[in-house]
């Protein structure tokens, strides 16, 4: 009987704990939320790629796009330059993060610069996004590098 | 089965080293200890395989898991003494699941805890969320050591001037590689051994000074705290590093007597009692040497703890030889792991440089920022409405229990003063470490080292005199008793369990 009584205690306390609103904020959004897709994705799989999909979000998909593209074209030692993350964010006026030069590798095994890393003069492709699309340009001599550094000079790349 | 072969391999290392170092304890905590010694012991290995420049091929890697194994619990089983003088014990799955008596009141907390310790794993096996810190440093090089059998591999040829992570420590990429290797693609699940097995260990020795209900109680909250509770499937350096250190601290605590069970819990030892404590304290030295491999910085706080080494030598009147073989005994593993990871890996084996002396601050003598820095972390950390989305209520209850010990009690209790210390390290060794390398911010690097603050908050409450009052009378008042429990075992412990005097054996 004592130890029912405790045990009704002891959960009484837990609700309490519960319905307090920053546990319960943190219970419903996160383990309840996590709990809702672990039933899901028990019923339905992901596979790896979309794991993976999912997981990293568009940096992931767009990093894989380029690399269809390397593919597809038969670039050979191609080296990405990105656009900087302040351009999409102050000029278009778009969410949108490249990965920087360490990630976008990890993703897909290929070479990427920013406008300020110490190796930009590498660079033989920019990336470029526009509305939606995203296109590859070839960059064939150093002047037309230049031209595209000074373009985007007023954008410090940012994470 | 990979996985399986992997825990099992995991279970014995830890086991064969605390046979090793003769560490004593109820099975129900050594279970979980030879797991995260286990986990400790393996993370060196890949590591300690490319130092030597042995390539990482899944026979080097889990041949020296394996040798591991079979040299630690080789070296354990040469221990038993011969002629059965002294009583040979089994950590059977019998003698781990008798103690295992749980009262309907402990289901509602243990239920919760299952439920997140669940989502947890899965989360970390499924669907594991991968930070920046991780993405651009260790994960990509784990993922090409795999693809090329190397730590310095085809990563070390990209553009890094974006990022450090490629300097944190090999303990990630190594265990990462251990993982992918073994067919898991994320890796990662190795946190969740760590989370599962520190959750049940915490669970055990808090049951140890509290009635289950509030042992119960304040595991949840300190496992509810939001921030903690993202990093327990999230990989990074602060959740494992939070844990060998409490691990460490909790052995130093131990070795002195204090921070473990109640002296009435400390059975006698049947053999040499202070080699038994000599062993603790080695052992509480080497889980503060692999905190320091995990985040070099702890380091400093390691260091901090000398002075309570020293006050307690003081006071038990060791010779001054004593005090400063015992000060350099549990700096050693630190300093080994500070040598390796930070002078030999960075300097001489990693192919880029780094340069950490300009990462210092060059006015460490201006001790108004200093002020400024532990001014931050009490405002964003500890009182900001922010900290409540952090930790929760558990930095709140902390501070009213305590204060509520030293108004109505008049004063802590010995172990609880030794908690308050440890507090006190962590606080005030992050806040010191901010101040000299100015990096490590606030709002992240101090916050996520922060971590370290709530096992040791956890302990304080574990022998705080009020909680502990609260728990002998619930205790008495269940088992319909008059007379004052002297020691207190909650959790139906036999308070002379022949484990806390002798280690056990397979």
């Amino acid at each position: 009987m004592k130890r029912l009584l405790l045990t009704i205690i002891s959960t009484s306390i837990l609700l309490l704990l519960l319905a307090f609103s920053n546990y319960r904020n943190w219970f419903l959004d996160k383990p309840l939320d996590y709990w809702y897709s672990f039933c899901t994705e028990v019923r339905h799989p992901a596979s790896l790629e979309e794991v993976r999909r999912i997981r990293y979000g568009l940096p992931y998909t767009l990093s894989k796009k380029i690399q269809e593209a390397v593919k597809a074209g038969h670039l050979h030692d191609p080296v990405f330059l990105f656009e900087p993350n302040s351009f999409y964010h102050d000029s278009l006026h778009i969410d949108l993060h490249m990965p920087e030069p360490a990630v976008f590798y990890y993703f897909t095994g290929l070479q990427g610069v920013w406008m300020n890393s110490p190796t930009v003069q590498k660079a033989n492709y920019l990336v470029m996004i526009r509305k939606g699309e995203m296109k590859i340009e070839h960059i064939r001599t150093p002047r037309q590098l230049q031209e595209i550094l000074t373009r985007y000079r007023s954008f410090t790349p940012i994470l | 089965m990979a996985l399986t072969l992997l825990i099992i391999c995991h279970f014995f290392t830890g086991y064969g080293l605390l046979r090793l170092l003769r560490i004593a304890h109820k099975p129900l905590v050594l279970l979980p200890l030879a797991f995260l010694s286990g986990i400790a012991v393996d993370s060196f290995l890949p590591f300690l395989l490319q130092l030597c420049h042995c390539p990482l091929y899944p026979a080097t890697v889990f041949g020296s898991l394996g040798l591991v194994v079979l040299l630690l619990n080789i070296g354990g089983l040469r221990l038993i003494p011969a002629g059965g003088r002294t009583r040979r014990q089994s950590l059977t799955l019998k003698s781990v699941l008798s103690p295992i008596r749980i009262r309907s009141y402990e289901y509602p907390s243990l239920l919760l805890l299952s439920f997140l310790v669940f989502v947890s794993v899965w989360r970390c096996y499924y669907l594991p969320p991968t930070s920046r810190d991780a993405l651009s440093g260790p994960e990509a090089i784990a993922e090409y050591a795999v693809r090329e059998h190397t730590i310095v591999n085809s990563f070390f040829t990209v553009d890094l001037s974006t990022t450090n992570n490629h300097f944190k420590s090999p303990f990630l990429i190594s265990l990462q590689v251990i993982y992918k290797m073994a067919g898991l693609p994320f890796g990662q699940v190795w946190l969740s051994i760590i989370f599962v097995s520190f959750t049940w260990l915490l669970y055990q020795l808090l049951k140890l000074t509290l009635h289950p209900i509030l042992a119960g109680l304040l595991l949840l909250l300190m496992t509810m705290a939001p921030e903690l509770y993202a990093y327990s499937f999230m990989i990074l350096y602060d959740y494992s590093n939070m844990v060998f250190f409490f691990l460490g601290v909790y052995f130093l605590f131990r070795s002195d007597g204090t921070g473990g069970p109640p002296d009435g819990l400390r059975a006698p030892a049947s053999g040499d009692a202070s080699a038994g404590r000599d062993s603790e304290f080695f052992f509480g030295a080497f889980m503060m040497g692999v905190s320091t491999y995990i985040r070099s910085e702890t380091l400093v706080l390691a260091a901090f703890f000398l002075p309570l080494i020293v006050r307690k030598d003081w006071r038990n009147k060791t010779p001054l030889g004593g005090m400063v073989r015992r000060g350099v005994l549990f700096l050693l593993p630190s300093l080994v792991a500070y040598f390796l990871t930070t002078w030999l890996y960075i300097n001489y084996y990693l192919p880029v440089r780094y340069d950490i002396g300009n990462l210092a601050n060059p006015h460490l003598f201006q001790l108004g920022a200093l002020y400024h820095v532990y001014a931050d972390m009490v405002t964003e950390l500890v009182t900001s409405a922010w900290s409540i989305h952090l930790w929760g209520y558990f930095i709140i209850l902390w501070a009213a229990v305590i204060l509520a010990d030293v108004l109505v009690g008049r004063r802590l209790s010995r172990p609880a003063r030794d908690w308050l210390y440890a507090v006190g390290v962590v606080f005030f060794g992050l806040g010191l470490l901010s101040h000299i390398f100015p990096l490590m911010e606030v709002a992240l690097t101090i916050k996520r080292g922060f971590f370290k603050i709530l096992p040791s908050m956890l302990f304080c409450l574990a022998n705080s005199q009020l909680l502990i009052k609260l728990s002998t009378r619930i205790s008495q008042w269940e088992e319909g008793r008059d007379g004052a429990i002297t020691t207190p075992g909650f959790s139906g412990d036999k308070p002379r369990s022949s484990w806390d005097s002798e280690p056990p054996a397979l």
